[in-house]
């Protein structure tokens, strides 16, 4: 069931050209967690701050779980929204920030406390209900926002870039953590990141956008495999990137390689996107649809993956092998042949 | 070191316009005045004794303080809107407003008077109205008394508030306000539970830059007063051209200036323990 609906939302500040966001529709289902993903100023944080109220549509409209909320101040829309910088208050202590949302909506005292209590102990803060936020580490700080946020059990949950204070080890662990803690609840969830592993790892749905539209809306699985646009195929991932030729449906010439596609332009100048995970070593004498020959140039190692950049006759291409393999053990110099399916190059009109 | 060197000529001023000044009347406030009105070379307590024990200090001095604090609260109560406006004003137009708002410091302090009194004055602008529209027969006395020195008083620790306000506002982040909305707080309730509590160190220190210089103003009391409200600063001035009394003058000033001092360094320790970090 749907339970966030956006309908053409638009949002233009004085004195730009284009829209900050620009007629944004999409249908969230009750208890999912969409991901907002895009480069600094796509627009994303502005969608957010709209859902909340903070920002106030041109256009469009917002429903939350059939209600029509466009119009109504931030303080009546019943939703937590965790701050890119917390914005915990600062005279307040953990548990003061926590009962303030409470304490708004008038839920009496006996009542609040448990409830405060409960929300600490969600996020694994229960012996921190005393401290200042001045007192509490970064993570801490991140940990008491969530609860802030949850404790009133708002319609919607609104992050934005919730991590992005965090250190990279911290990162992962208070990201499960969120995850966790949204699926527990089943709270519909809209979370704000330019990371893209954040996207793919929490996220039920991925919107990816650009410039002030979505250009992709599907589960994070879609996003990277079947990129929708030229753009997400760029920003999503890595990719290789090959100039083509488009000689028939189904059949592009990339150099002076020919290969098949699933699905291709009708004709013209292309543009083919390989991932580097869809490439995978042949071993003598096995056949298949897409068989390159290449010679590696670089190999760079991170521990369980290999990433290998070889040259071949369709252009330069990236293939990532698990280490402890065969082909893991290739240096600059020797040479491989690399199979890709038809079904896994994404062709687009250049 | 340059930096000691570059601060030499500042310091030499201060010294010889500020410090020796100060010194010097320290040293008269020991003199002693004779019965013939005189001042004698001494070294004696008889005018701070003659001071203290007299009952008119003690009215001075509740008069000023008084008169300064009330003047001080109604400055920041004033002020604090202004600058929460001038706050939430597109960035383009906070310099304008805020120039503004201090504005009144770029005039001087006998033309704002005379401004006054074209304003509150039995003929004024005020009172012009008042009896215009039939609401008094008898003009209301807004001036040469205390209600206008008051008002006076008020207006011109105003500018020093916003200065002090806009300073301290400046880095109250927005983002808690949000935040509070976003919790289910109205914009009043917002006010008053996050926006007000975090601006109390502001408000303080607003407060305690406009009471000393609320209980050092004399042009305010002397013109607007007058000559019927008696404050310290008044009375330090008449003492010394009038009854031509320098040790007692001088007494008086180091007693004003002591006092000053003390009430800051209390305000310093107090706010340094509230707010430590």
């Amino acid at each position: 069931m749907t339970h966030l609906r956006l309908e053409r939302l638009t949002r233009r500040f004085p004195g730009t050209a284009a829209p900050a966001v620009d007629g944004i529709s999409l249908d969230l289902p009750q208890g999912a967690l969409l991901a907002l993903l895009g480069p600094s100023g796509c627009g994303k944080t502005t969608t957010l701050r709209m859902i909340a109220g903070l920002e106030v549509p041109d256009e469009g409209r917002i429903q939350v779980a059939g209600r029509d909320v466009t119009s109504l101040p931030p303080h009546r829309r019943n939703m937590g929204v965790v701050f890119q910088s917390y914005a915990l208050f600062p005279h307040l202590s953990a548990a003061g920030n926590v009962a303030f949302g409470l304490e708004m909506r008038g839920v009496a005292r006996a009542d609040r406390a448990k409830r405060v209590a409960d929300a600490l102990a969600l996020v694994g803060l229960e012996g921190f209900a005393a401290r200042k936020p001045r007192q509490l580490s970064g993570g801490q700080q991140q940990r008491v926002a969530l609860a802030r946020a949850l404790a009133p059990q708002p319609d919607l949950l609104l992050l934005d870039e919730p991590l992005s204070a965090l250190d990279a080890k911290l990162r992962e662990e208070v990201r499960d953590e969120i995850r966790a803690v949204q699926q527990r609840l089943g709270t519909t969830t809209v979370f704000v990141t330019h990371d893209q592993t954040e996207a793919l790892a929490m996220a039920d749905l991925v919107a990816v956008m650009h410039q002030g539209r979505i250009e992709q809306l599907a589960t994070p699985e879609e996003v990277f495999e079947r990129p929708a646009t030229r753009f997400v195929a760029t920003f999503v991932g890595r990719a290789a990137i090959l100039a083509a030729e488009v000689v028939s449906p189904g059949l592009l010439r990339a150099g002076e390689a020919t290969l098949q596609a699933a699905e291709t332009p009708p004709s013209g100048r292309a543009e083919i996107f390989i991932r580097p995970h869809h490439l995978r070593p042949l071993a003598d004498g096995v056949e298949a649809a897409n068989a390159l020959p290449a010679r590696v140039t670089r190999r760079t190692y991170t521990g369980d993956i290999i990433t290998l950049e070889c040259d071949s006759p369709a252009g330069r291409l990236l293939a990532e092998v698990p280490g402890g393999t065969q082909a893991a053990l290739l240096r600059p110099g020797d040479a491989l042949r690399l199979g890709v399916e038809p079904g896994d190059l994404r062709v687009f009109p250049a | 070191m340059i930096g000691l060197l570059l601060c030499l000529p500042a310091a030499l001023i201060l010294a010889a316009g500020f410090v020796w000044p100060v010194l010097l009347l320290g040293r008269i406030s020991f003199n002693r005045t004779t019965d013939m009105g005189a001042m004698e070379e001494a070294w004696t307590l008889e005018t701070y004794a003659k001071i203290v024990t007299d009952d008119f200090t003690w009215d001075l001095a509740w008069n000023t303080i008084t008169l300064s604090a009330g003047a001080a609260a109604a400055a920041v109560a004033l002020a604090l809107p202004v600058t929460l406006l001038i706050r939430s004003a597109p960035p383009r137009w906070r310099g304008v407003l805020a120039l503004m708002a201090v504005a009144p410091l770029l005039v001087s302090g006998t033309a704002r008077v005379v401004g006054w009194m074209a304003i509150l004055g039995d003929q004024g602008m005020i009172n012009a109205l008042l009896t215009g529209l039939g609401l008094t027969s008898q003009p209301l006395r807004l001036i040469n008394n205390l209600t206008g020195v008051r008002i006076g008083l008020t207006e011109s620790l105003m500018p020093y508030c916003c200065l002090v306000l806009i300073a301290g506002l400046s880095r109250l982040d927005s983002r808690l306000e949000e935040a509070a909305a976003t919790l289910g707080a109205t914009r009043s309730r917002t006010f008053f539970r996050v926006t007000l509590p975090l601006a109390a160190p502001a408000l303080a220190a607003a407060f305690a830059l406009a009471f000393v210089l609320g209980v050092s103003a004399f042009i305010t009391p002397r013109l607007m007063g007058g000559g019927r409200v008696f404050v310290v600063a008044t009375e330090i001035f008449d003492l010394a051209l009038e009854t031509v009394d320098w040790p007692a003058a001088a007494a008086l000033a180091m007693l004003l200036l002591g006092t000053l001092v003390v009430a800051m360094v209390l305000r310093g320790v107090l706010a340094g323990r509230e707010a430590p970090r």
